[in-house]
């Protein structure tokens, strides 16, 4: 998609959530490695009233990130709620009791600034990026759309119409089309495998007492965290952040534990027929969630088998083969449990001689495990991953929130270094455990006849 | 010039998640000053020191991509480009894109409109072994004939793809309508008949034409250390002979007129473009237009956004793009509905850039468009392989990557009276395409 910008809360972003964040930024930022060094630690402090908050100097640019995230999403709906984590996102855009719709972007683009939000499984993340001089209003903007959000009924109809549309786009998409449907078929019955948009009958059902509600419920600031970085000073953020968020109330709120998801028996396949003549694979496994350290033996073990330009797969199938034009595969971490996707583009006819390949080269990993050579080489890109990382403010803000929301900072600093010490066996042990052959998922996108 | 990816095979592999997603990025740096050396040989070396973060990017753009095609061979510098990143003389595909990984980095290829771009990434300790590879890439190349027809099939089913998106599909109607025989006219993906008369023979043609140091220019940002990086670019580049860039095929655009396309295409989304011929890059209206562009469509408190999203409900997508062209440039209104609304929608787009014409923007339209487009510009430039690509093509471009200082001030100047004006100007005369699913 070319778009000029791709909307707020977009399922495209949703995606980046997934595949991106989770799957890679959420565990493999890892600040404070060897690569590092110029950057000091971040600084991590806890509010009277519960709110995490995370300040990192960073003077790469004038630019100050602001990261909020919410400790709900798409996993703490109940069926009769399902897409209101989105919809609250949306809603929080569109007035308070101290401004109305519109003044959000009129404030942050007016100082050169831009925000936007997502709605992903554990977590929904808003975030404004602003020159360091209007920190304290991206911070204050932040409190006042998490606390103050009015919920207008005529705003209400109007957004759910937006979403509805923005559905309409996620369908059109099929790079995106299949994510979601994989992740229904991985996670049945389980709402990792539940629609982030929600359902028509839900949606309509959604009511401004019911997103009022929703938000009192889960928008507390026990059940937050909030990432400054950027050339700021820790003190006056602090300051700003006791001023602003400190006198927020706690709720006693608790959280609840993620779902864990029914193991996948047998091979789950679905063919769906498409308008586009471009044809689609893509397999899924359960993987580690992302408090078990397993995942980062699985980042690995994905990277050496298409998750690289020179990967196994990728070699074979894009270069030698020539069956596939793109083939890639990631683990996406998340709490209650993860997932391993792969997902091709090739031509229809091909679509079983490229399963029946990608089954051979699992088998071939699971018998004799990577090389030397593969086994470095991820490493490499995970410690470069982190690098690309520290070049932004915000890319190294998104890795903590996400870290701290989902599993803990510390685990996240540790990282890179943890990675370096996983052995070959313990790779091919991972593909023994977690890639089965016999239980997984699988769909293809195909022109119709 | 927004960037556009289309036709990169690499990129299109879009192998793994690891590249940082490329948001909007924010400003300066605080590290920063770019020298810029010329060769014996006429090749421009550009190098910024950003000692922020242990990686570099490097860009060695050429002037070469569609501005010098001709409807006779559209999309040979897209495929020229894939097939050098493609095989040298040294190694193949294969090994290029191993070598870049073990690095940590990338390397790509491919054409755009007024450029063509080899742009690599890397952990900064590798910066050396990744600029002879880039190197290697440009000056080696093997263009091996069975790779060539790999490659024409995959840029045949990239072209037949973009048929299948709706918005693409519908851009690229606009596009062909609004610059006739002018060879913007054409996605840099070529075109399907073209593509098919294209042998290794025109591929090298066209190499030899393009890859000599007037058409090159090699920008490096990261953490590096500018002599370092002039005295390698030295002996890398240095023994090539000094020759000059073609001149870019300057066949007119048609004249702009008001006309009305309608499209069927696959999916649930019905698709309104609207846009004609704007300000080139050099054009005294450029700021102008840009901030008309931005109070329209260019963010999230723009017009489009604001009105047609927010308050009426009529859009998920809207947006206004004017990217900058070294030649004629382009304006365009996008909105994206369900087709229950594609009337009423069409119809208030329409309204919008009327408006605009007839009444002059509010000082507070004005102040907020201003800063979100230096807002938007200043978070584009953050990481290195945007400050490389921006460097990189200002210089291709002519103008050299201190426009944007110019750039800068013209955008602060822009009053009211500049905006209307020049939304009368191009604004009064454009084409519409609707892409529609079928009923």
């Amino acid at each position: 998609m070319s778009r000029a910008h791709r909307g707020r809360g977009g399922v495209l972003l949703v995606v980046v959530a997934l595949f991106l964040a989770s799957g890679c930024a959420g565990r493999s930022g890892g600040a404070g490695g060897a690569a590092g060094g110029e950057l000091p630690p971040p600084i991590r402090q806890v509010l009277p009233n519960g709110l995490r908050l995370i300040v990192q100097d960073h003077r790469a640019a004038d630019i100050v990130a602001v990261y909020l995230y919410v400790g709900v999403g798409v996993r703490y709906e109940r069926p009769d709620q399902l897409g209101y984590s989105h919809f609250q996102e949306h809603m929080l855009f569109k007035g308070t009791d101290k401004w109305g719709p519109g003044y959000i972007d009129r404030t942050v683009e007016g100082v050169g600034g831009r925000t936007n939000a997502t709605t992903s499984f554990d977590f929904t993340d808003f975030y404004m990026l602003v020159p360091k001089e209007s920190t304290e209003t991206a911070i204050q903007t932040l409190a006042d759309m998490a606390f103050r959000s009015s919920f207008d009924p005529n705003e209400v109809a109007r957004e759910r119409e937006v979403i509805f549309e923005e559905a309409n786009i996620e369908t059109d998409n099929p790079k995106t089309a299949i994510v979601r449907q994989l992740y229904g078929m991985v996670f049945a019955d389980n709402p990792y495998g539940y629609p982030v948009l929600g359902t028509r009958p839900t949606m309509n059902a959604a009511t401004s007492a019911i997103l009022k509600a929703y938000n009192k419920q889960y928008y507390a600031p026990e059940n937050m965290t909030l990432v400054v970085a950027g050339p700021v000073d820790v003190k006056t953020v602090r300051g700003m952040v006791d001023r602003i968020w400190g006198v927020i109330p706690s709720t006693g709120y608790k959280p609840v534990s993620a779902p864990t998801p029914r193991p996948l028996t047998g091979i789950v396949r679905k063919s769906v027929e498409r308008p586009e003549q471009q044809a689609r694979l893509a397999l899924g496994w359960q993987a580690p969630p992302t408090n078990d350290l397993n995942g980062d033996t699985v980042d690995l073990l994905t990277t050496i088998l298409a998750g690289a330009e020179s990967s196994r797969l990728a070699v074979r199938l894009r270069d030698q083969e020539r069956l596939v034009s793109s083939i890639t595969m990631s683990y996406s971490a998340q709490m209650g449990g993860g997932i391993v996707s792969l997902r091709a583009e090739l031509e229809a006819k091909d679509l079983e001689r490229v399963e029946q390949i990608i089954l051979e080269e699992i088998a071939r990993m699971q018998a004799d495990g990577p090389t030397e050579e593969e086994r470095q080489l991820a490493v490499i890109r995970a410690e470069s991953q982190h690098a690309f990382d520290t070049e932004t403010s915000d890319g190294l803000a998104n890795a903590y929130a996400i870290a701290e929301t989902t599993w803990t900072l510390d685990a996240e600093l540790g990282y890179v270094d943890r990675l370096g010490k996983i052995t070959r066996e313990q790779i091919r042990d991972a593909a023994r455990r977690y890639l089965s052959r016999a239980d997984y998922a699988r769909i293809a996108f195909q022109p119709k006849q | 010039m927004s960037r556009r990816i289309t036709a990169s095979l690499l990129l299109a592999l879009a192998i793994v998640a690891t590249a940082p997603p490329r948001r909007a990025a924010a400003a300066e740096s605080a590290a920063g000053a770019v020298t810029r050396t010329k060769l014996a040989n006429g090749m421009t070396v550009l190098v910024r020191e950003n000692p922020t973060a242990p990686v570099v990017a490097i860009s060695l753009m050429l002037r070469m991509g569609t501005r010098w095609e001709t409807r006779q061979n559209a999309g040979i510098s897209n495929f020229l480009q894939l097939m050098v990143v493609r095989g040298t003389t040294l190694r193949d595909g294969t090994q290029i894109v191993s070598v870049a990984d073990r690095m940590g980095g990338s390397i790509d290829a491919y054409a755009d409109a007024d450029y063509a771009e080899i742009p690599a990434t890397a952990l900064s300790r590798y910066w050396g072994e990744m600029l002879d590879l880039v190197a290697e890439i440009a000056l080696k190349p093997s263009i091996p004939d069975g790779t060539n027809q790999a490659v024409r099939d995959f840029l045949a089913r990239q072209i037949r793809n973009r048929a299948d998106k709706p918005y693409d599909a519908a851009f690229d109607s606009l596009m062909a309508r609004t610059y006739g025989d002018n060879p913007y006219a054409w996605d840099p993906l070529g075109l399907k008949e073209s593509l098919e008369r294209m042998d290794r023979a025109a591929l090298l043609a066209h190499y030899r034409r393009h890859y000599v140091p007037g058409a090159m220019v090699l920008a490096v940002s990261g953490k590096v250390k500018s002599a370092e990086v002039v005295a390698r670019a030295e002996g890398l580049f240095g023994a090539l002979s000094a020759a000059s860039a073609p001149a870019p095929n300057a066949t007119p655009a048609p004249a702009p007129a008001s006309a009305r396309a309608v499209l069927t295409v696959p999916g649930a989304q019905a698709q309104i473009l609207m846009g004609g011929l704007a300000p080139s890059l050099t054009d005294p209206d450029l700021a102008a237009m840009k901030v008309a562009s931005t109070i329209l469509g260019g963010g999230l408190s723009s017009r489009f956004f604001s009105e047609l999203r927010d308050k009426q409900g009529l859009a998920y997508t809207t947006a206004a793009r004017e990217p900058m062209r070294v030649g004629a440039g382009y304006f365009l209104a996008l909105l994206g509905t369900a087709p229950a609304n594609k009337e009423k929608a069409e119809a208030a787009l329409r309204e919008q850039l009327e408006r605009i014409q007839r009444q002059a923007v509010s000082g507070e339209e004005l102040r907020v468009a201003k800063a979100s487009l230096l807002g938007s510009l200043a978070m584009d430039r953050r990481t290195n392989a945007r400050q490389a690509w921006y460097m990189a093509s200002l210089e291709v471009a002519g103008v050299g990557h201190e426009f944007l200082d110019r750039y800068v001030a013209q955008v602060r100047a822009v009053t009211a009276a500049d905006v209307q004006r020049a939304a009368q100007r191009y604004l009064a005369t454009v084409r519409t395409v609707v892409a529609e699913p079928a009923q």
